[in-house]
């Protein structure tokens, strides 16, 4: 049996005095776009959160191409990218030195760093604002960059949370296809949103959360059953919650 | 280490693009002559001008030219006393066999042409003192019984130098190595929680540690560069400031040799810990903003041990005062300054203490820097 790319067993996380989690437990294949599905609060960004190693589980473990986020969490850092809403880039560095300090951060250096520099821009069709500083890019841009420093190190898995709550629909659609095209190159993909067309066109499998807790989990097909789209199907099993 | 290193290069690729540290360190470079030269104006301005003292009765034969010679410009009231309310700086009746002075001590004029009127008196009634024990054949010595000569162990004026040094040098560079890495600390710090680059920065494989030191590094880079930036210019202002001296030498305030290791030496360890002050408190805030509600009363704390070096210039603290962060870097400047000497005890202590201060503060910073707490409280 193939290992999981990411496998997460009942994670509990509390913080403040909310229960965040509550025993959430899936797993992500290599060459899959995986979903995590659930309305704002529902847990997802503190399950990623967790699986990058940014906070640490109550209860639960978690596992990235076998190395645990307790045991060994830079080893986990090393095999992530993550690319969220909140576009942070350091706006006084061009969109290079933004994507080579995170390269070089990641353990890239000198021509290798550059080549995968080049590759990354090229990929992601910078390169008519590369040279500029960050802050006088637009928010599709400075998401392209954010995306270009997530890869740069050419990550086993990539995690996307809600990437696209702050692009207009051309941007939107690039990084659509740019998370097609990462699964087609056989990595693991966790897409983690709230709208629902995108996860039934993107997402092979997926899982629903609830209030911390898994409602669903399966292939898109299986979870959508016999609802008209996926989205009837979420409000119909959150509802019964 | 190459983490730190990537880091500080950064770092400091991003300072030297921002406006507001470039602008601190070029106001601090401007600003100290500035501030010399409108001293040294002052002072100048005080010793030479004429103060206008208000009389009435007669003004005693041949102490007039005396008083004029001591810039002291007698006019005629009615009522002297009356007079040195406002009107002018003192106020004085010459009744027979009697002199009486009025003047308010809390304005300054009034306390400098006091201390001429009192010099010219006491000249005027040695003189006329002299004079008649002469015209009656005795040998005015017998009013100076004992001889006094004054033998100054170095140059009075070296040592006005010196003291004003003592206070002013240690005051810039305490201020100028908080204010040059202020903006940059908060920058790096709450800055990076604000602009949202902070968890891309944590989901690297670099350990924080690391990332922290590198980000001191800078901080304290950029905090020397505006410290000495600001007591260059402030010794090529003084080097164009003359002071009343003797010979040609003692005209220009100039500073020991000796002075110059321990001054790098402190500033280096006041920078490091300032730094990772800065850092601990700016990764308290969310944003820059918050960050410098923070950081503004450090400088004031800061500036405290300078002052009670200008207040008490007679200090003389055992060695555990040397213990106490700040205060302990101007008491070794202040004794390198003006003795021209340091004691390797203070001297140890001291580096003792800043450092034990620059490493509980990067111990903080670092504790902050991997609480959870960091990122979801933003």
């Amino acid at each position: 049996m193939n290992r999981a790319a990411v496998a997460v067993d009942r994670l509990e996380k509390t913080l403040g005095p909310n229960k965040v989690l509550r025993g959430i437990s899936f797993e992500a294949q290599a060459g899959e776009i995986f979903g995590l599905l659930g309305p704002n609060g529902a847990g997802k960004t503190t399950t990623l959160r967790i699986i990058c190693t940014l906070l640490s589980p109550d209860a639960g473990t978690v596992e990235v191409q076998g190395f645990g986020t307790r045991t060994a969490p830079e080893e986990v850092r090393r095999r992530i990218g993550v690319v969220t809403a909140d576009i942070g880039v350091y706006p006084r560095l061009s969109a290079r030195e933004n994507i080579e300090y995170f390269g070089r951060l990641c353990g890239l250096e000198s021509a290798e760093l550059d080549r995968k520099v080049d590759s990354v821009v090229e990929r992601l069709d910078m390169g008519s604002f590369v040279k500029q500083r960050a802050e006088s890019l637009s928010s599709g841009q400075k998401q392209k960059v954010a995306i270009a420093r997530a890869i740069v190190h050419d990550p086993e898995v990539l995690m996307f949370d809600e990437p696209t709550s702050n692009l207009d629909v051309l941007a939107s659609k690039e990084v659509r296809e740019f998370m097609v095209e990462v699964k087609g190159r056989g990595k693991c993909v966790i897409f983690s949103t709230h709208v629902m067309h995108d996860a039934e066109r993107l997402c092979d499998r997926l899982t629903i959360i609830h209030q911390g807790l898994v409602v669903a989990s399966g292939p898109t097909d299986e979870v959508r059953g016999d609802r008209r789209d996926l989205e009837d199907a979420f409000l119909a099993l959150v509802e019964a919650k | 280490m190459r983490v730190t290193w990537i880091v500080y290069r950064k770092e400091l690729q991003e300072i030297l693009r921002d406006r507001r540290t470039l602008l601190a360190i070029g106001l601090a470079a401007l600003a100290t002559p500035l501030v010399l030269f409108v001293i040294s104006q002052v002072s100048t301005k005080t010793a030479t001008q004429t103060y206008t003292v208000g009389y009435s009765g007669d003004i005693p034969t041949g102490l007039d030219i005396l008083l004029r010679a001591a810039s002291l410009r007698f006019v005629p009231v009615p009522d002297p006393a009356a007079a040195a309310k406002s009107e002018v700086d003192l106020g004085v009746a010459f009744l027979p066999g009697e002199i009486d002075e009025y003047y308010d001590p809390s304005r300054q004029g009034a306390q400098i042409a006091d201390v001429r009127l009192q010099t010219v008196l006491g000249q005027y009634q040695a003189a006329q003192a002299a004079a008649a024990l002469q015209s009656r054949g005795i040998d005015p010595g017998i009013l100076t019984p004992l001889k006094f000569v004054s033998h100054p162990l170095s140059s009075p004026v070296q040592a006005a130098s010196n003291a004003f040094l003592s206070f002013f040098l240690p005051y810039i560079l305490i201020t100028m190595i908080l204010t040059g890495g202020f903006s940059a600390a908060l920058d790096s710090s709450a800055g990076e929680r604000e602009r949202r680059t902070l968890e891309g920065l944590l989901l690297t494989p670099a350990a924080r540690s690391n990332v922290l030191l590198g980000k001191i590094a800078a901080i304290t880079t950029i905090s020397l560069v505006a410290a000495v930036a600001a007591i260059g210019s402030m010794f090529v202002a003084l080097s164009q400031i003359e002071t009343p001296g003797a010979g040609p030498s003692a005209n220009h305030i100039t500073l020991s040799p000796a002075v110059v290791p321990v001054m790098v030496w402190l500033a280096l360890l006041i920078a490091v810990s300032f730094s990772a002050v800065t850092l601990a408190l700016g990764t308290l805030a969310k944003s820059f903003r918050q960050g410098q509600a923070y950081v503004t009363p450090l400088y004031f704390i800061t500036i405290l041990p300078a002052s009670l070096v200008l207040f008490v210039p007679d200090f003389n603290p055992s060695l555990a005062y040397y213990l106490i962060p700040i205060l302990n870097a101007v008491l070794v400047l202040r004794d390198a300054i003006v003795h021209d000497s340091v004691g390797w005890a203070p001297l140890l202590v001291t580096t003792a203490s800043l450092l034990a201060t620059g490493a509980l503060s990067w111990f903080a910073a670092l504790r902050l820097f991997t609480r959870e707490a960091l990122l979801t409280r933003s």
